[in-house]
């Protein structure tokens, strides 16, 4: 019998990406170096040097260092500047990730952000509190107001059976053009057709800070995002409240037999879910902006879907996957400007990314059964040497 | 004005209609569809390019574009959806990843490629392809009955098309024996593999026809509200869509009804604020009906909501 060869690069392949133990990290990274070289052929198609590009958006987020800065700039002033782009999105994927481990679908992160940073705007914002009560106050009037939306939510799923992708679709418009017409009609900024600045002692984000002969735009929220990130991993893998969610999520029948109000947690999830939206919508309108838009949801809180999943719904993930996003959406303005590429070329590499993550599951199918056609012909080759 | 509120709610409605009905093949599958907002905004770009392309040979008068458009928009929704296919069907994808995945990838894609588009072939930097707005028909003698008389004025052509294509959508889905399989295929997998048919095959085309059938309601949305493509298309009418089809329990008699709804309280929410001389930002204030009717409508009718059985489920041949 003729010795048969193995592929190498089948070999190459599971060798990378056989450990099961790390295939949680290495199959995303697969799919991310993958979407990354797609993305560097369609720049180098448009006769630019992806390399130089991809750098571009690297140092457009200030993790790596520009040839030259303008007065008063230094790479850590980008780096800020990213942090400040960054945080609502950390709590909007926490947001769907929460919802996701009760096994319900918050599409309704925008709305709920819209009517957190609305009202926050409104009753903190326009008032003339002083920086210490006012910014402790934004933060909670965000989490309440969130957490009411989201908690309705739930409620709507919990005694109406009503399907919470829908409610969330429609409350989603109901916020929203109730907003636009709130704005419109009382809060306007003639010149701007947006809705009138904040205070500067509500907002979340020291704006051009002066340290060391530099500017910093300081976001407060990314501390309280890293920390509210770490909360959630404790509560999902060491409380009992967090076990029961995780099994209302997995198996609601099942949960119920063993005696959880699966109801009630499924509210509680969505009031959790909320007031993270909450938190995302005062770290967006009265953070990294401080104004709203009318008739506008933030697209933020449709990507933070694919970026809760990106990190598979895990808060820690959650922080890679987001950061990872974010110098997509952050890094685009520089690198259009710098290398004259579209900034929409980055949104397509995010979009990329994403489809190839979702692809996981086939990944690691594939690699499973490589791994065994290897394993059995090496064992014929063997076989064939003993004889 | 009430003429206005009937031709405006269809001209709204039938759009969101079809692609509702496409919804509702794939999920009746088994497929979950969150991908019909990417779906439209695909197949209208495809529709949206061949229809600018020859509007530059044959001048703005043909109609010939138009129909074309709706032509290509439904293989541009179709050739699209067939990603979504891929990533279920074969590539057993979570469905609700990849439908967020595929809206996500066809506004970038789209957004990108206008604009290269443009660049490129006409030197100009642009973001949008100027379609115009459509031509419209009026059936003389049947649109001078009173009130009823309104469904045969202004009629855009699209609204046509729409409707044969829901009449034989229906009747291939609740009349054949495809229809049967595919319904079988979101209730019982199984039952229908032990059958000996092909459970991949049914619900990939079932995919397809819904990326068709966005494709021409994207399409039509493009040459109704807007008069042009450009990213402005994604505004969210593939989830309202969705919302009217859960809301229809999965059944086309009954998600028209939801379509009519949300078309109709819209038209009519603009003529009351006219009508009435309110400042236009009271519009906004309006423009809630439709969502708030839909939310008292689904705390009565919620209880009976079922969705199909093995919606979202990866169908594994060796699982049971």
């Amino acid at each position: 019998m003729k010795k048969r060869k193995v592929n190498p690069v089948a070999k190459l392949f599971v060798k990378l990406l056989g450990n099961e133990k790390y295939q949680v990290f290495t199959i995303p990274m697969f799919a991310i170096l993958l979407s990354l070289i797609v993305g560097a052929a369609v720049i180098a198609a448009l006769g630019k040097d992806p390399v130089s590009a991809y750098l571009n958006l690297l140092q457009g987020c200030g993790i790596w260092p520009k040839a030259k800065y303008a007065g008063g700039k230094s790479m850590m002033t980008d780096f800020f500047s990213f942090m400040n782009y960054w945080t609502p999105m950390i709590f909007a994927s926490l947001a769907v990730a929460v919802a996701l481990k009760a096994g319900l679908f918050n599409i309704g992160v925008s709305g709920q952000m819209l009517a957190a940073g609305f009202v926050s705007t409104v009753l903190i914002g326009y008032s003339s509190l002083a920086a210490p009560i006012a910014k402790p106050l934004v933060v909670i009037v965000a989490i309440i107001v969130g957490g009411m939306v989201g908690a309705l939510i739930g409620w709507l799923k919990y005694k109406f059976n009503i399907n919470e992708v829908v409610s969330s679709i429609m409350i989603n418009y109901i916020i929203q053009y109730v907003v636009a017409f709130l704005i419109n009609t009382k809060y306007v900024d003639p010149v701007s057709r947006q809705s009138a600045n904040v205070s500067d002692a509500s907002r979340l984000t020291l704006m051009s800070t002066q340290i060391g002969g530099f500017k910093y735009d300081i976001p407060l929220g990314i501390v309280l995002a890293v920390i509210v990130a770490l909360i959630i991993q404790f509560v999902f893998d060491k409380t009992t409240f967090g076990y029961e969610i995780k099994a209302v999520g997995l198996n609601r029948k099942a949960a119920h037999y063993a005696g959880i109000n699966v109801g009630r947690k499924m509210v509680v999830a969505m009031l959790i879910s909320g007031a993270l939206s909450g938190l995302a919508g005062a770290t967006y309108y009265l953070g990294y902006f401080c104004s709203i838009q009318p008739k506008v949801l933030a697209a933020t809180g449709f990507d933070s879907i694919a970026v809760a999943l990106l990190g598979n719904s895990n808060p820690l993930g959650i922080l890679l996957s987001s950061f990872l996003i974010s110098i997509m959406g952050k890094g685009k303005t520089y690198m259009s400007s710098s290398a004259g590429l579209d900034a929409e070329i980055a949104s397509v590499i995010t979009g990329l990314i994403l489809l190839f993550s979702a692809c996981g599951a086939f990944i690691q199918y594939l690699v499973k059964r490589s791994k065994e056609n290897i394993a059995d012909i090496e064992r014929a080759n063997k076989a064939e040497v003993d004889k | 004005m009430l003429d206005k509120i009937i031709i405006d709610g269809l001209s709204f409605g039938l759009p969101l209609f079809v692609m509702a009905i496409g919804g509702i093949y794939s999920e009746r599958s088994g497929i979950t569809n969150l991908a019909l907002e990417g779906l439209q905004g695909a197949g209208a770009f495809v529709g949206a390019l061949v229809a600018f392309f020859m509007m530059q040979s044959l001048g703005a008068n043909s109609q010939l574009p138009y129909y074309a458009a709706m032509l290509f928009a439904m293989l541009g929704g179709m050739l699209y959806a067939m990603l979504h296919g891929l990533l279920c069907v074969k590539f057993k994808a979570d469905q609700v990843i990849s439908g967020v995945v595929i809206n996500i990838l066809a506004m970038a894609l789209t957004e990108f490629l206008t604009k290269v588009v443009n660049r490129v072939a006409f030197g100009k930097p642009s973001n949008k392809f100027e379609l115009g707005v459509s031509q419209r028909w009026t059936v003389p003698g049947l649109s001078e009955i009173p009130v009823i008389g309104a469904f045969f004025k202004d009629i855009y052509p699209f609204e046509v098309i729409i409707i044969v294509v829901a009449v034989i959508a229906w009747y291939v889905l609740y009349r054949t024996k495809f229809g049967l399989h595919l319904r079988a295929c979101g209730d019982n997998p199984h039952a229908v593999d032990a059958a000996g048919i092909d459970v991949a095959k049914i619900r990939f085309i079932a995919v397809m026809v819904s990326g068709a059938l966005s494709g021409l309601a994207g399409m039509s949305f493009a040459y109704s509200i807007s008069a042009n493509y450009s990213s402005g298309i994604y505004v969210g009418y593939g989830y309202l869509s969705i919302a009217a089809l859960i809301f229809g329990n999965w059944k086309i008699v009954p998600t028209l009804g939801a379509c009519m709804l949300f078309g109709f309280a819209n038209s009519a929410g603009h003529q009351v604020v006219k009508a009435a001389g309110l400042p236009s930002s009271y519009s906004d204030l309006i423009m809630i009906l439709p969502y708030v009717l839909t939310m008292l409508l689904l705390v009565f009718f919620s209880k009976h909501n079922d969705a199909p059985k093995a919606l979202g489920e990866i169908y594994d041949k060796g699982k049971r």
